[in-house]
């Protein structure tokens, strides 16, 4: 039914894919539903902000990540949620122009304890721009099915 | 802008209460037809599906929402320098369409800046609820802030 289960995500595996521009247009776009910060819709005030200019939203560059990840590999997968985060970093502004890459590897993999048809993975997730730098890291944790877990509402 | 809050307003302690929107069908579909497209956040019939029984919003949503309540609520009208991350992120229960939620930010600590005296950093926690009061989702996040001008 799914390409890849919980079995398949053991520590070291890794993911590598882009990519995604964002122009000024999506920034402000973004930033306007949910982040209307100065520095996320105004060129003018970014201008004069301790930024110098327009940059996305961290939550834009998370999302980013996120639909990088589902288009990638996650759609593919038995995922069935996620209970959190651990850590998000907000490395580096990401400005009008670059090229998002996403990187994805995971850490830590268990079995759960009290649903044996499911497992915890640990994975580290990267937001890259166009010149190789991180400009957003993740601590994250989702949950899978089992390979041969049977019906993912069990 | 004239902000009108500083890094000494935001006193460990301080909380804001803040009502936010009943979150739809369509507005959780939306979100996540963008940004978050797994089956059981954008497809009632294959939600019904999965563990979660129906249809639920991305957590990113659940975030994004939080994020606006709180821009409206004080964020813009601060002296905001950025954030330079987040914290602890737990998504406890599932945000369904129809429900009403309600955020709570809560100062925890406030540094002001050992390397640069204009600014200092404060560590929020944000709570949202749901109507039935509970805890849906919890994070801290840290936000830098210009100190008032002397």
């Amino acid at each position: 039914m799914f390409r890849y289960y919980f079995e398949d995500f053991r520590p070291g595996w890794t993911f590598e894919q882009g990519e995604r521009t964002l122009t000024a247009e999506d920034i402000v776009r973004f930033a306007r539903e949910w982040d209307p910060q100065r520095y996320h819709v105004d060129e003018e005030q970014a201008r004069r902000s301790p930024f110098g200019g327009l940059i996305a939203s961290g939550w834009q560059t998370a999302c980013v990540a996120m639909r990088l990840m589902c288009d990638g590999y996650l759609n593919a997968s038995a995922c069935v949620g996620s209970p959190g985060i651990e850590e998000i970093v907000f490395r580096a502004p990401v400005r009008p122009g670059d090229t998002l890459r996403f990187r994805s590897t995971a850490t830590e993999a268990r079995p759960s304890k009290t649903k044996p048809n499911r497992g915890t993975v640990v994975f580290n997730w990267e937001v890259l721009n166009q010149r190789g730098e991180v400009v957003l890291s993740m601590i994250g944790t989702q949950l899978f099915l089992r390979r041969g877990a049977g019906d993912p509402g069990a | 802008m004239t902000a009108t809050l500083h890094f000494e307003d935001f006193a460990p302690g301080r909380t804001w209460e803040i009502d936010g929107p009943v979150v739809t069908r369509e507005a959780i579909v939306e979100f996540a037809t963008r940004f978050d497209p797994q089956y059981f956040h954008l497809d009632e019939r294959a939600a019904a599906h999965s563990p979660f029984g129906g249809l639920i919003a991305s957590g990113w949503h659940t975030v994004s929402i939080c994020m606006r309540l709180i821009c409206d609520a004080y964020l813009l009208q601060a002296a905001s320098l950025g954030s330079p991350g987040v914290d602890e992120v737990r998504w406890l229960k599932p945000v369904r369409p129809g429900d009403r939620l309600r955020l709570r930010t809560t100062v925890l600590d406030a540094k002001p800046s050992r390397s640069r005296p204009d600014r200092g950093t404060v560590l929020h926690r944000w709570e949202l609820f749901n109507q039935r009061d509970e805890l849906v989702m919890q994070m801290q996040g840290y936000g830098m802030f210009a100190r008032r001008p002397a």
